[in-house]
């Protein structure tokens, strides 16, 4: 065990603990948002000590950049007493604690094609910011899949998720398959930085959320905090998938506009032209519906290419990038390595 | 230590206007053939790598001298061209307002409300041209009210550094040394009688009555109860900064865009995280550097520089914007790259009249760019238009028309 430091704040590191996992767990902030070594987000610098890079791939971390003494918190390990320092961030920040729980399958719903709720109930509530994910460890491997949260942070003891069933995924064999009510699962959490803004820092400015598939469930809870807040703000979701069977929430998403005139939701199917539906890719729908949305704030959650497709959008309609937020990780569970 | 003689009499068909077209394939020839030449039009050494040019502008055998052309236009003592106590009076003067811990503490404040109110008028009109509608006036309004030249318009700001800088680079000379176009000098005398006209009231007011203006912390600092400096003695480097500080930043930020847009991807990954925009416009000066060719050393005794014998005050121009492009230590050196590795570069000069105005130099550019992508993060250039650079002492795009979706 050895221990790092940022920022004067010094906590031990458990050999089998990424230096963001063991700051995150003493509730120190750190950015963070794929924990898988793909988005760069956690690069830091280090500024004495040494680390193992661990699975730091080269295209997020370059031989150049190891040189000029750049880890992966997400990856990295320290070999010895290490300081490290965050770029261009905003230091010291108290975070939600990264906790280890043990919750048990409280409901499995089958609410579109290939997709289900899992909710987990916990022994004691969770502390997190809606539109953070979770992992879960997948009962008899080695292997952690990431989840977002479809709550608000006031919804602390039952956690959401919404479940996508990807053939031979070991995630979803089990959640696809075995799972029941009553079972124990080890959940790890709150993760990412794809959240709603603390309620100091939120001005109540108009919003445009996309979501593909099951990447609604942050959106979920994002847009809820957000007119929980702003009752009367404007708030404009887009929900994209395939064909009409993959939708869901529609009477949820229905309730929540007839309670908040500012609130409108779309859904967009790109294999099929259904009455009542848009027929396309949700972010085409967006620049079709805004003329401006200078002054927004802008979230996405889905496939990459429709994040990407997402930030082009918005920008073409003047969002500023800093108001882009866009949650990083793959979703889509695989088979194990 | 002694070369291969080169035949350097092509050098003898380089013209001014060459020069201020294009200077880049005479350079790149100078660099491989004889990086410290003799140029007869400019009538002077020139130094064109960059290990020349750093050697000469820290060489303690060389001191600071302005260029013929640039001493013809902002007279004695300019801060560039000086040496010894006036110099490091001069520096003394004008470094307080310019150290990071300084800038940090106002420049936000100055500059992001300039840039925002530029921006604003043009933003929603989904054109314009970024040179005179935006690089330009940000760097001059900036400056200008640092200065304490908040009665100045920006277009008599712009047309002065334009003027100025037309004179300061003014640099043909005949086979006798003399200047072969002397009404090249008369934009610049216009420039200068007009900038007394209206600084010397103020002068004499700072005198009586200290404001906290860059220009009466020029008259006051330092100096014992009740003296000020002369404004004879301010006044050339007061020029130094309506040319070249007002200047400058605006070709910086316009290089800087222009290179990008040479690279969308590039762009694209600067518009969606603001924090790479430092590395953009390092990477634009390297590559578009302002101050092309523009400050000169002499020197002080018989010296060998780069195989040639240089007897004692012997001036040698220092082409930074060629060191920039020494492909000795440069991969590829005429592109834009964001992420070619982060070598020093020469743009802002070295030794010890390495540019004073670095550290603010480079917050304007920054916060100029980042309201800019703020408000307009889906900026094209407008295809339908060239660009075109212009210049040998000072370079940039002359414009740069862009659109976007409204």
């Amino acid at each position: 065990m050895s221990a790092i430091s940022v920022d004067g704040r010094r906590v031990e590191c458990a050999e089998d603990q990424s230096m963001l996992e063991a700051f995150l767990r003493a509730g120190i902030w750190m950015p963070n948002s794929c924990n898988q070594g793909t988005c760069g987000t956690c690069k830091l610098q280090v500024v004495c000590g040494e680390v193992d890079h661990g699975d730091s791939p080269l295209e997020t971390l370059t031989a150049e950049e190891r040189a000029a003494g750049l880890a992966l918190a997400c990856q990295a390990r320290p070999l010895a007493e290490t300081e490290v320092a965050l770029r261009g961030s905003e230091p010291g920040r108290t975070t939600h604690v990264l906790r280890d729980l043990t919750a048990t399958v409280v409901g499995v719903e089958e609410i579109a094609r290939d997709t289900r709720r899992i909710l987990l109930g916990l022994e004691e509530p969770l502390a997190f910011s809606a539109g953070q994910y979770v992992e879960l460890l997948v009962p008899g491997t080695t292997e952690r899949r990431p989840y977002s949260l479809a709550n608000t942070a006031e919804e602390d003891k039952v956690l959401e998720l919404h479940v996508r069933r990807v053939p031979g995924g070991v995630a979803s064999e089990w959640l696809f398959g075995p799972v029941a009510v009553g079972d124990r699962v080890e959940v790890r959490g709150p993760l990412g930085d794809f959240h709603a803004p603390d309620a100091d820092e939120d001005q109540g400015e108009p919003m445009v959320l996309i979501g593909g598939g099951t990447g609604l469930a942050p959106l979920l809870g994002i847009a809820r905090t957000a007119l929980a807040r702003h009752p009367e703000r404007t708030v404009v979701l887009y929900h994209g998938v395939r064909v009409e069977a993959d939708l869901y929430d529609t009477d949820r998403l229905e309730e929540l506009a007839a309670g908040h005139p500012g609130f409108s939701f779309v859904t967009v199917l790109s294999r099929e032209a259904v009455r009542g539906h848009r027929h396309g890719y949700a972010p085409d729908a967006f620049v079709e519906d805004i003329a401006g949305a200078r002054g927004w704030s802008g979230w996405l959650c889905g496939p990459p290419p429709m994040v990407e497709a997402g930030v082009k959008a918005f920008k073409r309609r003047r969002m500023a990038p800093r108001l882009i937020h866009r949650e990083k990780f793959t979703a889509a569970d695989a088979p194990a390595p | 230590m002694t070369t291969t003689q080169q035949d350097l009499s092509w050098l003898d068909d380089v013209t001014m206007s060459d020069l201020e077209r294009n200077p880049y394939p005479t350079y790149e020839r100078l660099r491989r053939e004889a990086p410290l030449a003799f140029v007869p039009v400019l009538g002077s050494y020139v130094a064109s790598t960059a290990e020349v040019c750093r050697e000469v502008a820290t060489s303690p055998d060389f001191e600071a001298v302005i260029t013929p052309a640039g001493g013809r236009t902002f007279g004695h003592p300019a801060i560039i061209g000086v040496n010894g106590d006036i110099h490091a009076d001069l520096r003394g003067m004008v470094e307080p307002q310019l150290q990071p811990a300084e800038v940090d503490s106002w420049v936000d404040d100055l500059v992001r409300p300039i840039a925002r109110r530029y921006v604003e008028q043009f933003e929603d009109r989904g054109r314009a041209e970024l040179v005179a509608e935006f690089c330009e006036p940000v760097s001059v309004r900036s400056l200008g009210d640092l200065l304490g030249l908040q009665s100045v318009s920006s277009d008599k700001l712009r047309e002065w550094f334009h003027k100025l800088s037309v004179s300061f680079t003014n640099a043909a000379v005949d086979e006798n040394g003399e200047f072969t176009n002397p009404e090249g000098f008369t934009p610049g005398d216009e420039a200068r009688a007009e900038i007394q006209e209206v600084v010397d009231p103020l002068i004499d007011r700072w005198t009586e009555h200290p404001e906290n203006t860059a220009i009466s912390h020029w008259l006051h600092d330092g100096m014992p109860p009740g003296k000020t400096r002369a404004r004879e003695y301010i006044y050339p480097t007061i020029y130094v900064y309506l040319l070249g500080a007002m200047q400058e930043p605006g070709h910086g930020m316009a290089s800087t865009l222009v290179g990008l847009f040479s690279r969308p991807e590039q762009l694209e990954e600067v518009v969606d995280d603001p924090s790479l925009l430092p590395r953009a416009i390092s990477e634009g000066m390297r590559w578009t550097s302002p101050i092309w060719s523009a400050t000169a050393r002499i020197s002080t005794k018989p010296v060998t520089i780069a195989g040639v014998d240089l007897p004692a005050g012997t001036p040698v121009i220092l082409s930074y914007g060629s060191a920039n492009h020494d492909t000795g230590k440069y991969d590829a050196p005429t592109e834009y790259d964001l992420h070619r590795p982060p070598l020093p570069h020469l743009a802002f000069g070295a030794g010890n009249h390495a540019c004073a105005g670095i550290y603010y130099a480079n917050q304007v550019m920054r916060i100029g760019l980042e309201e800019l992508f703020e408000a307009i993060p889906n900026l094209e250039r407008d295809t339908g238009e060239g660009v075109e650079f212009w210049g040998w002492g000072f370079r940039g795009p002359t414009s740069l028309h862009c659109t976007w979706e409204v």
